[in-house]
């Protein structure tokens, strides 16, 4: 796809962790100006005993970037330029799609300290909506001028948290459902 | 599968000797066939002098052989005596299980949001307004975990209608980013106020005088009209308060076109039934006049914006009759004093906004409860640091001796002309002899004087010389006029209902840009709402009005945003008189009202606008008197 062809909407993704329901994702699909277009999120799921032996510290890198995120971007109606995520594990997810994939450094920072490319290996750091952008680096060209049409954005990381408001209103409404 | 076999020594006294020299090199044995306990023999000793190397080597003699025959050949001494025995096991057969590891397959659900939604205005032609869309964030600006978010009101049930308030992005960043355009920036409870308003269809704005209900109704009204939730508003306000209301449309609003209804009765029917224009905006008179066209079945808003809402606190008044029958989807209360008398006011208030939520009679408590997401209200105190500071100075003052002789000739033959009448005493009796009484306080009527009057004079002379302005409030015009002539000198303007309202704008006008107009006397009901006079320092309550709410609505024209200072506000009351026992009355009305709304925000009455007037049982009690049928009231 060319760049000038590249859609206007960019996808933050998150997945948030809870012992009593397990793992819930969420995609918010945002227009240049951060106003949301789409929203998709999963049911909570719940690896098995198995699968926390079997997959052991690699547990959470497979359901963020191999089960949850594909999922959510297959349902996705909304055509995306990038998926911005906040979880270095997401990365996992640029096997199965042809987008550039980011990681926000400031909102990542906040859960996993300090960013460096020994975090993430093969990236470069591209300055985006008041932030900055860890990307793959064979990645950077699209990064940088999806950075330019994207300048009206207002915070970089400030989705997620809507995100992860969506998410726990929507587990609210389980828990009174059931 | 061949058995394997486990030799069992007959007995336990083999042991390897303890004669080993420590300083021997022992060479091991590997060949696992061979599992002796060799004994190593020392080949050489230490000496002092330099050590030579030591080799171990195997003394066959002294070594033991498992599990084989005695060798003599070898002089090996066999371990498994000939009576040891033999058995066999059967060799563990390990049997392949296969775990099968489902696939996590999660199940997604989502939705997409209306196309076209927006809350981006259209692009500004002015280079100033230009200017402000691209400035940088706010001063105001807030922390990211204190974001100005919409989130849903209780009665949204469906998850994805909840989603689609709480996806919104926070209304800060969007004025930070210039997304959302005002002329002036808001303060963060402002956004707060736009973030209540946004998602609600039935609510009350309960802020108190001064904080910008106006600004926060039109601001929210704008947002829903961009985003294309709202096509048609209808507000309705007071007659004086509609220029005010099409100027400030003016000013937070500029893009949105804006219709009076106003003019001849053929103008008016044109006008009601117009779908070009997206906001009316009627004074409640007119409602009434019109109501036919108002409530045509062909008619609908998607909102209903009531201004001073109270307006409707008494439910069976024709005005709330026609308010409540106008088909809408949403409606808005704007109003600084939800309860006025008592907390039936509220469910006047909720009659049109969500009927029957409330009942008349409903304890306060539940009341409190039922209401709490349906009202937000806010007082200077709580959200404004910056605020000046609002000074109470109470004048209570003694009667001249003409004025004292007036008054307790009236009381005494107004007592006994009251009990004279028996059952056909009504409260509209009482009252006026409140009133007389309370005339008396303000000027002795046969000479003209005034304690009060005294007072003021010399009040104002001081807020003159140090070159301020005053508002003077009276409950009457009579009043004012006795006063104008002996103010003569501060050069004072009159606001009141004598004023024609065309006249009206040029008299705020002379009395902001006129330095020679040190004061303006206003009567409580003209100017107590909707004026901008913030310019003004000092605010003088000639005479008490019955509710103090509207006091405080009074004081709050010059003790709002934009304040230029502290504003001294002087009460002025004439001692032991009817002035004084309405002052103790309303004092506990505070009380009630703190009640009713602490969970909502505002809690303390002393500095909030709050409280009603008096009930018709106060009004007997004032005189110590027994309404008919009713009970003594002390």
């Amino acid at each position: 796809m060319a760049l000038s062809d590249a859609p206007e909407a960019l996808a933050y993704y998150t997945v948030t962790q809870n012992e009593r329901t397990g793992w819930t994702g969420g995609l918010l699909v945002l227009n240049h100006t951060g106003r949301p277009l789409e929203f998709q999120c999963t049911l909570p799921v719940r690896p098995s005993r198995a699968h926390e032996i079997l997959y052991g510290p690699t547990l959470q890198e497979h359901l963020i970037g191999e089960v949850i995120a594909p999922v959510l971007l297959k349902k996705c109606r909304t055509p995306i330029a990038m998926i911005c995520c906040d979880q270095p594990e997401s990365f996992r997810v640029r096997e199965r799609i042809d987008l550039p994939v980011a990681l926000a450094v400031e909102a990542a920072e906040a859960e996993e300290g300090p960013i460096s490319i020994d975090t993430v290996p093969d990236t470069e750091t591209i300055p985006f909506a008041k932030g900055h952008l860890c990307v793959l680096s064979h990645q950077g060209d699209r990064v940088r001028a999806l950075s330019d049409r994207f300048r009206d954005f207002p915070d970089l990381v400030e989705p997620f948290d809507r995100i992860r408001e969506a998410i726990r209103e929507a587990q609210i409404q389980l828990a009174r459902a059931a | 599968m061949q058995p394997t076999y486990a030799a069992i020594p007959s007995r336990t006294d083999v042991a390897p000797p303890r004669d080993l020299d420590p300083y021997v090199e022992l060479r091991r044995i590997s060949d696992p066939l061979r599992h002796r306990a060799d004994h190593v023999a020392p080949v050489a000793a230490r000496s002092d002098e330099a050590p030579p190397a030591l080799v171990a080597a195997i003394d066959a003699a002294r070594s033991w052989e498992i599990g084989g025959e005695h060798d003599p050949d070898n002089g090996h001494a066999a371990i498994t005596p000939p009576e040891t025995h033999a058995l066999t096991f059967d060799a563990i057969e390990p049997r392949c299980v296969a775990v099968k590891l489902p696939r996590v397959r999660p199940k997604a659900t989502g939705f997409l949001f209306p196309e076209g939604a927006s809350w981006i205005p259209p692009k500004p032609e002015s280079g100033e307004s230009e200017a402000t869309s691209k400035r940088s964030p706010p001063k105001r600006s807030r922390p990211g975990d204190q974001r100005t978010r919409i989130r849903p009101p209780q009665d949204v049930v469906k998850l994805q209608d909840r989603l689609y308030y709480l996806l919104q992005p926070p209304l800060d960043l969007l004025v930070g980013s210039g997304q959302l355009n005002f002329p002036f920036e808001p303060f963060p409870y402002q956004l707060d106020g736009i973030a209540f308003l946004y998602p609600r269809y039935a609510c009350v704005l309960a802020d108190e005088m001064g904080l910008g209900k106006t600004m926060q109704a039109i601001s929210s009204i704008r947002l829903l009209l961009c985003s294309g939730e709202l096509r048609s508003v209808l507000l309705v306000c007071p007659k004086p308060l509609v220029s005010n209301w099409v100027r400030e449309f003016g000013v937070w609003a500029p893009e949105i076109p804006v219709a009076v209804i106003e003019g001849n009765s053929a103008k008016r029917d044109f006008q009601w039934r117009s779908r070009d224009v997206p906001v009316k905006i009627a004074n409640y008179e007119l409602l009434m006049r019109d109501r036919d066209s108002v409530l045509d079945e062909n008619s609908h808003f998607d909102l209903v914006v009531l201004d001073e809402a109270q307006r409707i606190k008494n439910r069976q008044s024709t005005t709330s009759e026609v308010v409540r029958a106008i088909p809408r989807s949403r409606s808005w209360a704007l109003t600084g004093t939800p309860v006025e008398n008592s907390p039936d006011d509220l469910v006047g208030i909720f009659d049109f906004l969500s009927p029957g939520y409330l009942n008349p009679g409903m304890p306060m408590t539940q009341m409190a409860d039922a209401s709490r997401d349906y009202i937000l209200r806010r007082t200077k105190d709580m959200v404004l640091d910056d605020m000046p500071p609002k000074m109470y100075r109470d004048a209570d003052l003694d009667l001249t001796p003409e004025q004292w002789a007036a008054y307790e000739a009236a009381e005494s033959q107004g007592v006994v002309t009251l009990e004279g009448l028996g059952q056909e005493l009504t409260i509209q009796h009482v009252f006026e002899l409140v009133l007389r009484l309370k005339q008396i306080c303000n000027f002795d009527p046969a000479t003209g004087s005034s304690t009060k009057l005294e007072r003021l004079e010399a009040d104002l002379e001081e807020v003159a010389a140090s070159g301020h302005k005053a508002i003077v409030f009276s409950q009457w015009t009579g009043s004012i006029e006795r006063m104008k002539g002996a103010l003569a000198r501060f050069g004072p303007l009159e606001y009141h209902g004598k004023i024609p309202h065309k006249k009206r704008e040029t008299v705020i006008e002379r009395f902001k840009n006129d330095p020679d107009s040190r004061v303006i006397l206003m009567s409580y009901g003209a100017g107590s709402v909707g004026l901008n006079l913030q310019f003004c320092q000092y605010v003088f309550l000639f005479d008490r009005w019955w509710n103090p709410a509207i006091e405080d609505q009074a004081i709050n024209r010059a003790h709002r945003i934009g304040a230029a200072g502290p504003v001294t506000v002087t009460r002025m009351l004439a001692r032991n008189t009817i002035e004084q026992r309405i002052s103790d009355v309303l004092d506990q009305k505070r009380e009630m009202f703190d009640a009713l709304f602490a969970e909502t925000g505002s809690g303390d009455s002393t500095k909030a606008a709050s409280g009603g007037g008096l009930t018709r049982d106060e009004i007997f009690g004032l005189f110590d008197l027994r309404a008919p049928g009713g009970k003594k009231v002390a």
